[in-house]
């Protein structure tokens, strides 16, 4: 598509976000946390834009940096079926971040393979996916929500499903909610060889990598005041080579990340920041190396994120 | 800096989002003549006790925010309250009409400040409550018909009356 192209890319998001820029009555699914999702979802004809940023920053060394940007429509098919559309699009810069000192960039960009001292730098269009929120249990009518949560991505040869499920607790007149979400990812990658590999590895031809990632995470928010919430979010994550997750000897990355969240919202907006930090407690099963001082250095880890999500209702 | 593009869309909502404006449907003396016309009102000063909130939250299963009520006597009979209870974003404020024997006569949502959910004005929804006084069940999806889509605010409203209820047979009805 054209919106993809090389700088053009900042116009064509305007325009995405410019012909959502209707005003009617809609109703709230705001992220009261960053990174974990509520069941509460747009009402029927509920309509969103939601912008995401989410900078992903420091490995074992150097200098790394990743931001993704995310830019989502949402609809509400019915009070208890969201459907949402996106872009994913990120820029990088990473130099001599890998254990070994050499420059690794992060999961997004795994095609690329940089000279192992030099200075990487590149923007990419990641992906397109579709996500649909199933909620089958509502917190305020039941004793737990619960929702169901099915994505698929797609982009330059890789694709990926996301399977979460989530569950919500509602306390003090729902002003104190706590959530709890599982999610099951694989995802599939056709990599070129990497001219840097040893020649006898796989790595070195052109080949498809598969991993699945999973993910468990509790968070709480509160809503302090109108208007206002502050959260708090930990996750364990987990990544396995191929499918098998019960195949141990499969097993790679093991982190846990955690940290606060901020909320604003009001009738049509919202914003949400959450700062994530990784626990100084990873392992990596496959590959001991990548642990650096107790964090896991691999390509889906680092050491702190930070996001940004913005919204509006119409 | 090639990353600057990622925070336009960002710029872009932040720019377009407007202050939210609470749509304000009935003032306290309009509500009141809705409610009873022609009558006139005597504010009644009332704090709870820690033993009434006590009761009060035991006999409604409901928190109560504000120990402090506002609380009218009518001159043809009757009280008016009004109160808040807790919305999406911000408290949804409204009034109560008990008739003399202490139960609920008319209510009237005064405000409403979230985007959605304001079917909760419905005059047909809100006729669910008119009659029931205290002891009443009171339970959204049971008692009280909820509204998809405002599950929020059909429940706090839901809630809120419970508690003025209580509030009535344990503080008021004595004062």
């Amino acid at each position: 598509m054209r919106c993809f192209l090389k700088g053009k890319l900042p116009a064509c998001l305007l325009a995405v976000v410019a012909m959502f820029g209707i005003t009617t009555a809609a109703q709230a699914d705001e992220p009261l946390l960053g990174f974990l999702y509520t069941t509460d979802l747009l009402p029927k004809h509920g309509q969103e834009v939601e912008q995401w940023v989410t900078w992903r920053h420091q490995k074992a060394g150097g200098r790394f940096d990743l931001l993704e940007g995310q830019t989502e429509y949402s609809y509400g098919a019915t009070d208890s079926l969201q459907l949402s559309g996106y872009l994913i699009y990120d820029w990088t810069q990473a130099y001599r971040n890998g254990p070994d000192g050499t420059t690794t960039p992060p999961e997004p960009y795994s095609a690329y393979f940089p000279a192992p001292y030099s200075r990487f730098n590149s923007t990419k269009f990641i992906g397109a996916a579709f996500e649909a929120i199933w909620r089958v249990r509502s917190p305020y009518t039941d004793p737990v929500g619960v929702a169901f949560l099915f994505e698929p991505e797609i982009g330059p040869r890789f694709q990926e499903l996301q399977v979460r499920a989530i569950f919500q607790k509602n306390f003090l007149d729902d002003r104190l909610v706590l959530v709890g979400n599982a999610t099951w990812a694989p995802e599939v990658r056709e990599l070129p060889g990497n001219p840097y590999a040893d020649p006898d590895s796989v790595e070195f031809r052109r080949n498809t990598n598969i991993e699945t990632d999973m993910n468990f995470g509790v968070g709480a928010s509160y809503r302090f005041t109108s208007n206002w919430a502050v959260g708090w979010e930990i996750q364990n994550e987990r990544e396995i080579n191929q499918w098998n997750i019960f195949d141990h000897s499969q097993w790679m990355g093991n982190a846990v990340y955690t940290g606060p969240t901020i909320h604003y919202a009001n009738q049509h907006f919202f914003a949400t920041l959450t700062w994530w930090q990784q626990l100084p407690i990873a392992h990596n099963y496959m590959d001991p190396t990548m642990i650096v001082h107790g964090y896991d250095t691999d390509v889906d880890f680092e050491h702190t994120r930070v996001r940004l999500k913005v919204g509006y209702y119409f | 800096m090639k990353a600057q593009f990622l925070w336009v869309p960002a710029v872009a909502i932040v720019a377009v989002a407007t202050p939210a404006y609470a749509k304000v449907y009935l003032s306290v003396e309009q509500a009141q003549q809705l409610m009873f016309p022609g009558a006139t009102f005597t504010q009644q000063p009332l704090t709870l006790t820690g033993d009434q909130v006590h009761a009060i939250q035991k006999a409604s299963n409901t928190e109560v925010l504000n120990p402090q009520l506002q609380l009218w006597k009518v001159s043809t009979g009757g009280w008016f309250i009004v109160d808040q209870v807790v919305g999406k974003h911000e408290f949804i404020p409204l009034a109560v009409g008990l008739d003399d024997s202490g139960a609920v006569k008319s209510i009237e949502i005064l405000e409403y400040r979230e985007a959605f959910g304001d079917g909760v004005r419905n005059p047909q929804w809100l006729a669910q409550f008119y009659g029931k006084r205290n002891g009443a069940t009171l339970t959204l999806t049971k008692d009280i018909q909820n509204i998809s889509g405002a599950t929020l605010s059909s429940k706090h409203i839901t809630d809120g009356v419970r508690r003025l209820l209580a509030t009535y047979a344990i503080a008021i009805a004595a004062h």
